[in-house]
């Protein structure tokens, strides 16, 4: 009964949302206004003007980079909610810790053996996000994905000197932070923050600061993963 | 100075970086994270000062971000509307500043720079919504509002905080969906992001009327439950209560008013594109306001637990407020404009003079806390202040914004919920009498308590402050409702009224 009311219910909910979507500008006619308004603008003049090969890029980092300086900031305040709800605190940090799952010889060998591809991979992601597909979120969960790993085969202390405590908190602000900067180095260079220096003299300037903010966003996950994986694995 | 562009940007910013570097600022120590965020809240106060100084004197203004021009770039845009940036920088900063002595007691140790960085966070979000002029750009600041939001509510890390974290989570999470779904209607309709661009292209009628439609429902309802309106409410009562003090300050007078903001962005997009028709949508609201002042006070009166009282009266509130952007009259539209300013400063007093107590006395419902009058007399005086200006007695800051909107009830030839308001009203003094009456006028069960004396002065002060401009607005109440009128003209024009 119950399950039935459910149903019916998913249903005359269901209902306008299709009506809304099959209402839409049909997907791939040439006058939708999707590819005739901004986008248009971003496709004609994205490759020369915004510092990226990557017309994503161009959009994501450039002409709407406020956004992404705003997604980046979520991340940090979801790493924020973790500690703040979950942080270790008194009693549950005297508790001994979990014994380590013994994990078998092939496994600890393979790990050992991949991580450092695993880790030039991410990096090749993060700095080629201008050219091809990648960047600074791909690339920065490669290399928080591979942090699990190594605390997961080889042992949390071995992980734990990837992080090391000093720049630990700095490191976890790294995507806000480099947008910040680079933002500021525009807001001198062009009188608008994240603005772009638009001058051809400048562009390897323009590409640079893109590439910055990709190792930014890089780093920054990284570190945001790593960090909350350590957290709710303690917990 | 007044006119230097680059403080919209700082605005949002300043509180940004604040809020990224309080952990590695403090270090762990709980005074320099209290310390910092102070800091950090003066700068952006001083910046949202200048704003509000400029809209006053020039109207509205934009700020280009990257320099791209709309529609191709994000661009922030301050007009009257956005001045409620200023409630946000007053009450936050009073609420950092109350919070310092408050966490010491209510969090451990660990948790309290992260406690401070949340707080920067939710500021951050509250600040870039109310400031931006992009519709994805709004969805991204709400969504650093909404999750520092749930993490703060649920920051104590008790069972029950939890719980109530979770929930608001999981309608927060919905809602969200529902505004990024709307988004993403419109942005295919029009291809564009911009609200002043989305508005006038959606007006020259080449779009289909039912993903419009569409969008139009799910932004509304998405911020319905963001602003807590009756019958999407239920996240909010636990919320509210169980999150510490100052928190609850900030959520209850704060964060919900994001969710009516959001319905003023919606109708500035389709009042000036005139394509659809929206009384009915505005008869709906109308009604929705009503129920829920009447349904707030009523649960309300049942409450023994004071915070949990004041939590129902915020679903009042927002009821008013609601009833006064449905109405869409001038008169209404400024009284409800004015009322989110003002129950905010009603709201934050009420909250942190509540923590106050609880915090001195360890006691949280009006059983316990019977004559509490005589122990903490200037907080109660506080709190009462608070509770006469909440119910719209002249000459506080409560009575001007429900006078304005009852006056737009009749202007708009609906005198019905101008008697719903002045009945909703006398529910609402109902339980706050009651709650008077037993601080100052009931024997004290716990005697022990008596010997209290008033809380520390970093926790006093705030009160005090708030209490006071309470009682000021009253006075002045005309500078802020002459200060929203081109803004609620302007809004309303596109009507023909």
């Amino acid at each position: 009964m119950k399950k039935a009311l459910v149903i019916v219910l998913l249903i005359v909910a269901a209902v306008p949302l299709v009506a809304a979507v099959a209402g839409l500008p049909p997907h791939g006619s040439p006058s939708n206004p999707t590819y005739t308004h901004v986008s248009a603008y971003y496709l004609e003049h994205g490759a020369e003007e915004a510092g990226a090969e990557n017309i994503v890029t161009d959009m994501i980092l450039n002409y709407r980079g406020f956004d992404t300086n705003g997604e980046v900031t979520v991340i940090f305040t979801s790493l924020a909610a973790v500690f703040g709800v979950l942080l270790l605190t008194g009693a549950v940090a005297r508790k001994p810790a979990a014994p380590e799952i013994p994990v078998s010889m092939v496994v600890r060998f393979i790990a050992r053996l991949l991580a450092p591809f695993i880790a030039i991979f991410a990096v090749y992601v993060i700095l080629n996000g201008h050219i091809s597909p990648g960047g600074g979120f791909q690339g920065g969960t490669v290399l928080g994905a591979l942090y699990i790993t190594v605390s997961i085969v080889l042992g949390r202390d071995e992980a734990r000197r990837l992080l090391p405590r000093g720049p630990k908190p700095w490191l976890q602000a790294a995507g806000p932070l480099t947008f910040v900067g680079v933002g500021l180095l525009g807001l001198v260079l062009t009188g608008y923050y994240l603005g772009f220096p638009t001058t051809p003299a400048l562009a390897w300037l323009r590409t640079a600061m893109i590439v910055v903010i990709e190792i930014g966003i890089g780093v920054g996950g990284a570190a945001v993963l790593a960090s909350v994986y350590e957290t709710m694995e303690a917990d | 100075m007044v006119s230097w562009p680059q403080w919209l940007s700082l605005v949002a910013l300043v509180p940004l970086v604040g809020a990224v570097t309080t952990p590695a600022v403090s270090r762990g120590r709980s005074r320099v994270a209290a310390l910092w965020a102070l800091g950090v809240m003066t700068v952006t106060s001083f910046a949202a000062l200048m704003l509000i100084l400029r809209v006053a004197r020039e109207g509205p203004f934009s700020y280009p971000f990257g320099g791209w021009k709309s529609p191709i770039g994000i661009e922030f845009r301050f007009d009257e509307f956005s001045a409620s940036i200023g409630i946000v920088c007053l009450v936050g900063w009073l609420a950092v500043l109350y919070s310092q002595r408050y966490v010491e007691h209510a969090l451990e140790e660990p948790r309290i720079p992260y406690y401070y960085t949340l707080l920067l966070l939710n500021f951050t979000g509250m600040i870039g919504f109310a400031v931006t002029g992009d519709l994805f750009n709004l969805f991204v600041f709400m969504e650093i509002l909404s999750l520092s939001s749930y993490a703060l509510v649920a920051i104590s890390g008790e069972r029950t905080a939890e719980m109530a974290g979770f929930k608001y989570l999981i309608m927060g999470a919905i809602s969200s969906l529902m505004v990024l779904f709307s988004i993403g209607l419109l942005y295919a309709s029009t291809g564009s992001l911009n609200m002043a661009d989305i508005s006038s292209r959606i007006g020259d009628g080449a779009v289909g009327p039912i993903p419009l439609a569409m969008a139009l429902a799910g932004l509304t309802v998405g911020f319905m439950v963001k602003a807590a309106l009756f019958p999407l409410h239920i996240w909010l009562p636990d919320a509210h209560a169980i999150a510490p003090s100052p928190v609850s300050a900030i959520l209850s007078g704060l964060v919900v008013k994001t969710g009516l903001i959001g319905i003023l962005r919606v109708y500035q997009i389709y009042y000036g594109a005139k394509v659809l028709d929206l009384s009915s949508l505005n008869t709906m609201l109308v009604w929705l306001g009503a129920i829920s002042i009447v349904m707030g006070a009523f649960f309300a009166i049942f409450q023994e637990d004071i915070k949990m009282m004041l939590a129902y009266s915020t679903i009042s509130n927002i009821g008013y407020i609601v009833m006064g952007f449905g109405l869409a009259s001038p008169y209404s539209v400024i009284g409800g404009s004015v009322h989110i300013f003002n129950h905010a400063l009603i709201k934050a007093t009420l909250f942190l003079a509540a923590g106050c107590l609880i915090h001195k006395t360890g006691y949280r419902t009006l059983y316990d806390l019977r004559g509490v009058g005589k122990a903490m007399p200037l907080t109660t005086a506080a709190l009462s202040v608070g509770a006469i200006s909440i119910v719209g007695i002249p000459p506080t800051a409560g009575f001007l914004c429900k006078w304005y909107i009852a006056l737009g009830a009749f202007e708009a030839g609906q005198p019905f919920f101008g008697v719903a308001l002045i009945f909703g009203a006398l529910f609402i003094f109902v339980y706050y009498i009651r709650m008077v009456n037993s601080f100052y006028f009931r024997q004290p069960v716990h005697p022990e308590f008596l010997e209290v004396g008033e809380a520390p002065a970093s926790m006093l002060a705030p009160v005090l402050i708030l209490a006071s401009l309470c009682l000021v607005m009253g006075i002045l109440g005309r500078i802020p409702l002459s200060f929203i009128e081109p803004a609620a003209h302007r809004l309303l024009a596109p009507l023909g009224g």
